[in-house]
């Protein structure tokens, strides 16, 4: 029993302080995500996830310039994006897709601009790789209070705005025709995933935000076959892809080439991913038997 | 008319175009027998003028100390630099490894390079790039400068010589320093969070408890393991070492993290840099105030964080 234990978790994970952060911001994060992620794939707004997440790379990168956490740059930049992305997508749903395109494509160019600042006139060496694929073991505890700040609304908003959310995903005009302010509840939304993409940002990096949020939530959608339901199976196996991520990547301290450990985000998405291919494969084989 | 004129001023423009290509195509120093030479680091420039002394004109191509030079991307301005130097001295092992970009795209004749990592004859995979911390390298640097010049400028040899001589003299406070440090506080517990200032530990004698992974792994800007994170923390928690060396030029909210742990811990903070420190430095002052600060550090507890 104790070998076993010794072969699943490497000498010092229990005791390791980076661990035990890692753990509870990743915990958080990918709870939230989870949440957040299930109404995101629901509501067909994965793109605009996607977005958002490109976008919170300008804002980390101007945190960093300023000398405060990412998590503002990511959530703040996150925020107003989603604002835009509302006004955008309500007036002209055709023109939705190339506009938020250009605006990411633009959001983008600025943070080239803004890493370029951070790397050669403020000395943050790994600002590149923080922002863009997550630095889960360097957050430090004093983040936790901060991601708790950023998480609980979006968990809120979900809570508060259940049933208009899903109502509104299946017809906009039913739930207006039902009194649900369609314009704001969509806002409240964006700004939900918004919060959400940002948390999964300091975990797994801005680039691969999307996975956490939309992959345990794709997952659970074909697992499940009600949308509470969908939405605890996300939040449960976001977590635990996160969680089995930090212990892999604790392990693989000893692995080579180089024997300092592999990066925490290539084992949560791949996990994540895995997972996907195990849900599509069984799905298909139910369809087939069935 | 119109048209005549517009011509006219075509050409015009055109002509001074040529010229003034032609001006820059001539490098400026040598009619007036001053060489024009490069030092892809302040340090290296710095040596490059003790040397030299009044027959080379040096400019640095890296001396903010705000910036991390691993990262450092060539300006077109530092192109034209490069492009009119007759003498060039870098650091090689891929610290500077835009120079040779820039290099080979204005193939100046008669240019001489000098690459400090080959002069040392060590591999380009050497894995600690800062190998002016090195107390071996500045003299074969300063030897190799000279003969370079003394090649451009023959007539000038003997006092090129004369200034290596000097500098080699000019080293000895640091070496005694060294010497001091070693005999004293030889064995002495460090932690770093750079290798930048590795070779000068080793010189005096120092243990440096920070593995070489997680140096790397923060000089090279990636996610270092919890492992080594785990670790460094308890060197400075536990008071494992005596000293934090903190490199400057090359922080992240890790490295502030273990500068926080050891304010806390009241373990002394030594600020080291990539880039000789200015102004009020040469490369040999710069290098005795970093031992100084080492031997107050580990002697009276006291942090020198900026020099």
């Amino acid at each position: 029993m104790n070998s076993l234990l010794r072969l699943l978790f490497a000498p010092g994970f229990f005791a390791s302080s980076p661990v035990h952060v890692a753990l509870a911001v990743g915990g958080i994060a990918a709870l939230v995500s989870g949440v957040v992620g299930t109404f995101t794939v629901l509501r067909g707004q994965s793109y605009s996830g996607h977005a958002l997440a490109d976008l919170s790379v300008t804002g980390g990168s101007a945190s960093f310039l300023a000398s405060i956490s990412p998590l503002w740059g990511f959530a703040g930049t996150g925020v107003i994006a989603a604002g835009i992305m509302e006004m955008i997508g309500i007036r002209r749903p055709r023109g939705r897709d190339l506009a938020t395109g250009i605006v990411r494509g633009a959001g983008l160019g600025v943070a080239a601009l803004f890493l370029y600042w951070d790397t050669t006139s403020t000395s943050t060496t790994g600002a590149t790789v923080t922002i863009l694929f997550g630095s889960m073991f360097t957050v430090g505890s004093s983040a936790i209070p901060l991601v708790l700040a950023f998480g609980l609304p979006a968990l809120a908003i979900i809570a508060i705005l259940y049933r208009p959310l899903l109502l509104s995903s299946v017809s906009a005009d039913v739930a207006a025709a039902r009194g649900v302010r369609v314009r704001l509840t969509g806002l409240a939304c964006l700004v939900a995933i918004a919060l959400a993409v940002s948390l999964a940002a300091v975990t797994v990096g801005a680039i691969l935000s999307t996975a956490l949020l939309v992959g345990p939530a794709a997952i659970a959608l074909r697992l499940t076959s009600t949308p509470g339901r969908a939405t605890v199976t996300a939040a449960v196996i976001a977590v635990a892809s996160t969680w089995i991520g930090v212990v892999l990547a604790y392990d693989s301290f000893t692995w080579p080439p180089s024997h300092d450990g592999w990066p925490v985000s290539f084992f949560i998405v791949a996990l994540i991913f895995l997972g996907f291919l195990a849900a599509q494969l069984t799905g298909r084989v139910r369809r087939v038997g069935g | 008319m119109q048209v005549r004129r517009i011509l006219a001023a075509m050409a015009l423009t055109a002509t001074a175009g040529l010229l003034a290509t032609a001006c820059s195509a001539n490098p400026a120093g040598t009619s007036s027998g001053v060489i024009v030479a490069v030092g892809a680091e302040n340090q290296y420039a710095n040596v490059i003028s003790q040397i030299g002394g009044r027959y080379v004109r040096v400019t640095a191509v890296e001396s903010n100390p705000n910036t991390d030079p691993h990262a450092f991307e060539a300006s077109p301005s530092v192109a034209s630099q490069v492009a009119a130097a007759q003498l060039i001295v870098q650091n090689g092992a891929g610290y500077d490894s835009y120079m040779n970009k820039i290099e080979s795209a204005s193939s100046g004749s008669g240019r001489k390079v000098i690459v400090v990592q080959q002069v040392l004859g060590l591999p380009g995979t050497v894995p600690n790039p800062h190998l002016w911390y090195s107390p071996g390298t500045m003299p074969k640097v300063a030897a190799a400068i000279a003969a370079s010049l003394s090649k451009l400028s023959p007539a000038h040899a003997a006092y090129f010589r004369a200034n290596v001589a000097t500098f080699d003299t000019s080293l000895q406070p640091w070496l005694t320093a060294l010497a001091q440090f070693r005999a004293a506080y030889g064995g002495t517990p460090v932690a770093v969070t750079e290798p930048v200032g590795d070779y000068l530990l080793q010189a005096a004698g120092a243990d440096i408890m920070t593995p070489f992974g997680l140096q790397a792994d923060i000089m090279n800007g990636v996610d270092p393991s919890p492992q080594y994170v785990s670790l460094q923390d308890s060197l400075l928690a536990q008071h494992k070492v005596k000293v934090l060396l903190y490199n400057q030029q090359v922080t992240d909210t890790l490295t502030a993290s273990f500068l926080a742990l050891a304010h806390h811990y009241g373990i002394p903070v030594v600020g080291v840099y990539e880039t000789m420190p200015t102004p009020g430095y040469d490369y040999q002052s710069w290098m005795l105030a970093e031992v100084s600060a080492l031997r107050k550090a580990v002697a009276s507890k006291v942090s020198t964080e900026k020099l």
